[in-house]
């Protein structure tokens, strides 16, 4: 859930059209059209990405006069999926994913569940990965994987390029050959397990043992 | 009782309120004092900086330092990529940490005859801090125009490692050549837990968001910082790696430089120095009882210093940081993201937020880094409705005002802080060197507690410390 309260707004004496803007944005709403940028209003989340990088300092975030409400309401799927879907992902359904906006897996698995394919597409929905735009990235692919869901990077595009290691993954040699340098992997495993079958809080604890 | 040391002035930046809001510091109130480091520790190390020369010492100590650094390998034809991070230039006002880098690039011309040398500045989650860093510290020019920031979400590179594909930062690896230029500083000891605390840039500042989530979200709060060495272990890496050179801290300073071929063997004396000096100031954190935590520095909230320890980890001092049979500190983001929606941790064993600090008072402090985490678990005050506004403007805290109230000045809103917390000890983040910016009573309680601390750092948790780290105990003799 985010509250979006800033637009990207283009200087088109600035904006030489190299494109930088579009390869960063997270929910494709800016693009190069006849070499200057054009930003989708009604797609925008505010996250300031591309004002970051944009190399001619061409684009300025403006407050929008009525803040917009995005967010994926949980309630309207069936919650054991939800639950299925972030166990899968090896996460807790109450789990914060994106630090900067406080959503919680549940809202990504159920914005998945209502048919988002996509980071982009489930960025859009929820606003995930449109704060910082660093740190979720990883369990937005997890819950896709979890899913089925096999995303292609968008083309040319710099946003994401892949999902990465987990602490489930690491194999048993390297386990071994790091264990004295202060590297606790099956620790962190014991822990990250009792966080994903951890009680819920939010609801009944019959829903929560659903799984 | 001391008068207060002078804090580091507001900084210029699109990542704060202009200096001329900030109308006042905390230390300038009635009843601050400050305690010398030495006091409390009198073993910490002699410090290079700050000092009466300023930083011609640190050239001097830099090309000291690479003297016994091997360079032959790169040749006048090449090109070299010096790597910074935004952290050193945080550090005692940048000054040191910018004339490192120029020092460098100076030495390497001098020994190897290589022209083609660029600067590469890595940054947090303010994609345009190091840009801000080039411009006031005149790296733009020494560099011959070849100084850039880079930032996670440009273009990537792959790199192929021992548990898969990770991703770097292209523009870090686009020269025959890297020179890692660090600093030793522990600073986020809750993300790394001082395990490989010199090789985490290669993780971090030098690395893109798959890699970055990767250590924040994949591999857990002690695995973390393998996500840095996977990279660094790497032969694509290893192809290009050169040396490092890194400013050795100190809490009360800058030790020295220390420059070296092999990554690791300057990694084990960081890691020896961080538990020793840092381990002690943060150790006496934990045996504050009750206190106003006054943030005012020119970094984000959780980056502001007081005795060289962030804002981040004293909200953890209530847990041995250090120790890594303890899985999670207070704050983390590990721990941040284990709050279930009743606003309780989905673990009972998670720690609570310090509950020493009965109060934050928010006097100067940044955006660009999320921080509603700490508004929500501790009473916070802002001073001046300007930098509420600018953290209502920030996407990474949307929410951090919802749960914190806005004073018209720094003496209001340290009267409203003593007012209804009771409590007179008052602990000011604000980059003092060489010492602490307190209040009276605060400085009575940490010199009390000093001593304590020393001997059981020294004899029971420093050797723990190290043990788990795989450190040479013999080190310590």
């Amino acid at each position: 859930m985010k509250v979006v309260n800033l637009l990207a707004e283009v200087d088109m004496e600035k904006c030489k059209g190299c494109k930088t803007c579009e390869k960063v944005c997270p929910v494709i709403a800016i693009k190069v059209e006849n070499k200057k940028a054009v930003v989708d209003a009604e797609r925008c989340r505010g996250c300031g990405a591309c004002e970051q990088r944009c190399p001619f300092h061409a684009i300025n975030m403006v407050k929008l006069k009525q803040p917009v409400l995005v967010k994926v309401d949980v309630s309207t799927v069936n919650y054991s999926d939800v639950i299925e879907l972030c166990r899968g992902a090896k996460l807790n359904p109450e789990q914060i994913i994106c630090y900067c906006t406080a959503t919680r897996a549940e809202e990504v698995a159920a914005a998945i569940l209502q048919g988002a394919k996509s980071p982009e597409e489930i960025s859009f929905l929820t606003g995930v990965r449109t704060g910082c735009k660093v740190e979720c990235i990883q369990p937005v692919l997890r819950l896709l994987e979890s899913a089925g869901i096999k995303p292609e990077p968008p083309k040319r595009g710099w946003q994401w390029y892949g999902r990465t290691v987990t602490v489930w993954d690491i194999p048993e040699e390297v386990k071994q050959k790091y264990a004295s340098r202060g590297f606790y992997f099956d620790e962190d495993i014991k822990l990250l397990d009792e966080v994903v079958s951890a009680p819920l809080q939010g609801r009944r604890n019959t829903d929560a043992s659903s799984n | 009782m001391r008068l207060p040391i002078k804090p580091i002035p507001p900084r210029e930046s699109q990542y704060g309120i202009a200096p001329s809001l900030v109308k006042k510091r905390v230390s300038e109130l009635p009843g601050m004092t400050s305690v010398s480091l030495k006091e409390l520790f009198p073993d910490l190390p002699e410090v290079i900086f700050p000092n009466e020369e300023g930083v011609a010492v640190i050239r001097k100590a830099t090309e000291k330092a690479l003297q016994k650094v091997d360079m032959s390998k790169i040749k006048p034809e090449h090109s070299v990529n010096i790597l910074a991070s935004h952290h050193g230039f945080t550090l005692l006002g940048g000054e040191p940490y910018a004339e490192m880098l120029k020092t460098i690039k100076d030495v390497i011309e001098g020994r190897t005859g290589c022209k083609n040398i660029r600067l590469r500045a890595g940054v947090g989650l303010r994609f345009r801090e190091t840009e801000e860093y080039i411009k006031r510290y005149g790296l733009d020019e020494y560099f011959n125009g070849k100084a850039i920031g880079v930032a996670p979400i440009d273009e990537g590179i792959p790199i192929e490692t021992e548990v898969g594909t990770l991703y770097g930062i292209r523009k870090i690896y686009d020269a025959d050549w890297i020179v890692h230029a660090h600093n030793s500083d522990v600073r986020e000891v809750h993300f790394h837990r001082q395990v490989d605390r010199a090789v985490k840039p290669f993780g971090m500042s030098y690395a893109r968001i798959e890699t970055r989530s990767t250590y924040h979200q994949n591999l857990g709060p002690r695995a973390a910082n393998f996500t840095a060495r996977s990279i660094f272990d790497s032969p694509f890496v290893q192809s290009k790696f050169a040396f490092a050179s890194f400013l050795t801290m100190a809490p009360n300073g800058i030790i020295g430089v220390d420059a070296d071929n092999d990554l690791y063997a300057l990694n084990d004396r960081v890691t020896q120095t961080g538990c020793l000096y840092y381990g002690k100031i943060m150790t006496l954190f934990g045996e504050i009882d009750e206190c106003i935590a006054a943030l005012d520095f020119p970094c984000p909230v959780v980056y502001v210093f007081s005795a060289g320890v962030i804002y981040a980890n004293f909200a953890g001092a209530n847990t041995d940081l250090f120790d890594l049979d303890m899985p999670l500190p207070a704050y983390t983001w590990y721990t941040e993201a284990f709050y279930g929606k009743a606003g309780r941790p989905l673990l009972k064993d998670i720690p609570p937020i310090n509950p020493a600090i009965k109060m934050c008072v928010h006097n100067y402090a940044w955006t660009g880094y999320p921080s509603a985490f700490f508004s929500e678990h501790i009473p916070t005050v802002v001073v001046g409705q300007q930098q509420a506004d600018l953290f209502d403007r920030d996407p990474q805290n949307l929410t951090y005002m919802k749960n914190a109230v806005v004073a018209e000045s720094t003496e209001s809103a340290m009267d409203f802080a003593y007012r209804t917390t009771g409590t007179r000890k008052v602990i000011i983040f604000d980059g003092a060197m060489s010492g602490i910016n307190v209040s009276e009573p605060m400085a009575e309680l940490l010199i009390k507690k000093a001593p304590a601390v020393s001997e059981r750092v020294d004899n029971e948790l420093l050797p723990k410390w190290l043990k788990q780290r795989g450190v040479d105990l013999s080190l310590l003799k």
